[in-house]
């Protein structure tokens, strides 16, 4: 190989080969921090959610009346279960990747020094098997905890039971040890967890931090005006019939509230439109900067190439043969994305200590740069091929002509 | 060494035919110091391009050290210029980005040949030219007289067959053409083939035999009115 003389060459045109470096050290750094962030977002788009989603339609209502909600609400649920292919029907105040109802600090005790954020999942009746929550430990609610459960005392139920979720058990008592325990909700009210679920997404949770996306508590709760999002499940199948269906007799039963059904797999999808929106927008901009860097190899190769037509004429001259010139611009090439990689790693390191510090982004795993190097090794080769097969065709008699 | 016959290089365009040799004969012996000579646009400068393989021709035979290079590809005619030819230029034609001892280098690289042999090659060959104490110079830091005698250096690192000097002189004062010259006959002496195109008389004189070519043809000189008067100058002057 010619690297010695090569580097040599490139030493006495340092200017624009320290631009060209500094362009593929910055592209590589913007690619590999960007490809992780697109690889963080489309995991995001597949967050987990232990409920039954393809058996889901939610409506949403609102404007219902409070002095009647109590009553209204069996009322509804009877004539959404009569519904052909309803295999159930419940009441909650919020719905996962739907808005938020609540977030409270929870704890092991007033004393405790962890106390994350956890999202306040209310249940009605028949709640977690419509839902098809998956108990891991311990029981659901009996109908005594949902009737002696209500919101008469505050914002928070009067009630003593939660189910909480895997994530926020092992977060709270990290022996593994939660069913029993005493769950603090600030530092007065007290609940006794009685089961622990498979990992359900928060309300929201496209835009929480992935490390506390499944912290939730679930609440018995009495019919209340609170509830505002009947969850009606069915086979997949009848889904649409079954939202539309639905629709009509909540309407009928209720014509003053505004009422907007949709199935579970339109609410993950609107939930996750900014998180999609932003990956195809770092997309873009890894094609635009990877374009610009090939752009700025191919110019600057081209330039050389005319710049030492009778250098390469002269090589040809004395023995060179058409690969020797196509390895020497190639291997020059690879030798520049080189250094410009190499700097670059250094940068991508800073720009994702930068992000970690300012928008809570994990540290870049390890892997990502060399999926950065490989990709401007590529690029760089496919840039550079042009103008070195143009040189490769500079024929030896070059070096006999004086212009 | 190297034997043309009947050979013939014409470059066409759509409307015009121009020979640049025609029917050109010429046949130098291992070991020949021959100057080729003639005017400007005489078809020297192509004889050299032809005999040095970095141009083809037209119609003819080529031989070259028993080789017939006109059916031979690219590479096998880079193969035979590296290994058996060395180039002088007439402006040097060193790589002004490498020093003295890369320049010289070049070529025995692209023989693939291993770094402890090269590097013996290269002293010996800058030795042989005085200037093995300005390895680490660049081009542009030496005078013209020293760039040309690392251009001889670099043709002589891979001890060729056949030298190919191409107005060795032409781009020097009087006194490195002098030195520079010397340096050539010093070579024929050790046994080298050599030949030197130039359209000076005096340095075509100081070889064993001289080649005239006008119009793309050899003449004899005691036939061509033009040289008889052109060599009566140059004795006079």
């Amino acid at each position: 190989m010619d690297i010695a003389p090569i580097f040599a060459s490139l030493h006495k045109h340092r200017t624009p080969v320290a631009l060209i470096v500094l362009e593929i050290a910055l592209a590589c750094a913007v690619f590999c921090n960007a490809v992780f962030i697109i690889g963080q977002r489309v995991a995001e788009l597949g967050m987990s959610n232990a409920i039954a989603e393809s058996h889901l339609v939610v409506i949403s209502v609102n404007g219902s009346n409070p002095d009647t909600a109590r009553a209204d609400i069996p009322r509804n649920l009877a004539a959404l279960r009569g519904i052909p292919g309803v295999t159930g029907a419940a009441v909650m105040t919020s719905i996962p990747f739907g808005q938020s109802a609540g977030v409270d600090g929870v704890s092991t005790g007033p004393d405790s020094q962890v106390h994350p954020g956890a999202s306040r999942y209310m249940l009605g009746e028949g709640g977690p098997r419509v839902l098809g929550l998956r108990l891991l430990k311990g029981r659901f609610f009996g109908p005594g905890e949902y009737a002696d459960s209500t919101l008469r005392g505050g914002m928070m139920p009067n009630g003593h039971v939660v189910i909480i979720t895997q994530s926020l058990a092992q977060r709270l008592w990290p022996s593994g040890h939660a069913l029993g325990q005493q769950l603090w909700v600030g530092s007065e009210k007290h609940y006794a967890v009685i089961g622990v679920t498979a990992d359900v997404a928060r309300p929201g949770s496209s835009s929480i931090g992935r490390g506390s996306a499944h912290y939730a508590v679930f609440f018995p709760l009495a019919p209340d005006p609170a509830f505002t999002q009947y969850v009606v499940r069915s086979a997949p199948q009848n889904r649409q019939r079954v939202l539309h269906a639905a629709e009509a007799k909540l309407h009928t039963l209720a014509p003053n509230m505004v009422i907007k059904g949709q199935t579970f797999a339109q609410i993950r999808d609107q939930a996750f439109t900014a998180t999609r929106s932003m990956a195809w927008v770092l997309v873009l901009v890894c094609l635009v900067m990877l374009t610009v860097t090939a752009f700025g190899i191919v110019g600057l190769s081209s330039f050389w190439v005319r710049q030492r037509r009778r250098q390469i004429g002269i090589r040809r001259a004395i023995g060179a043969t058409r690969a020797n010139i196509l390895r020497y611009f190639q291997t020059e090439n690879f030798l520049i994305v080189s250094l410009g990689i190499a700097l670059g790693m250094v940068l991508s390191w800073g720009v994702n200590l930068y992000l970690m510090k300012h928008y809570e982004l994990p540290r870049l795993p390890w892997h990502y740069l060399p999926v950065g190097a490989l990709t401007l090794w590529l690029i760089g080769q496919l840039a550079a091929l042009g103008p070195a097969l143009h040189a490769s065709r500079v024929p030896p008699v070059v070096a006999t002509r004086s212009v | 060494m190297l034997k043309m016959t009947h050979l013939s290089k014409v470059y066409r365009t759509e409307v015009v035919e121009t020979y640049a040799l025609r029917d050109f004969n010429i046949d130098v012996k291992e070991g020949e110091f021959v100057a080729v000579t003639g005017p400007s646009g005489s078809g020297k400068t192509t004889f050299l391009t032809i005999a040095g393989l970095l141009e083809t021709f037209t119609g003819g035979e080529y031989m070259l050290d028993g080789v017939d290079v006109s059916g031979l590809n690219d590479n096998a005619r880079s193969k035979i210029r590296n290994e058996k030819i060395g180039f002088i230029f007439q402006a040097f034609n060193l790589i002004p980005d490498l020093n003295v001892f890369d320049n010289v280098e070049v070529p025995l690289r692209y023989r693939g040949m291993k770094a402890a042999e090269r590097k013996q090659r290269i002293m010996d060959a800058l030795e042989r030219v005085g200037l093995a104490s300005r390895l680490k110079h660049y081009p542009a830091e030496l005078s013209g007289g020293q760039q040309q005698r690392v251009a001889i250096a670099r043709a002589l690192a891979g001890s060729p067959r056949l030298l190919l000097a191409d107005e060795p002189t032409g781009n020097l004062d009087t006194q490195m053409a002098r030195g520079v010259m010397e340096l050539l006959e010093d070579i024929h002496r050790e046994g080298a083939t050599i030949v030197m195109v130039t359209h000076d008389p005096e340095l075509a004189a100081r070889a064993q035999r001289n080649v005239h070519i006008i119009d793309g043809q050899e003449v004899d000189i005691a036939e061509e009115p033009r040289f008889q008067a052109e060599q009566a100058a140059s004795s006079h002057g």
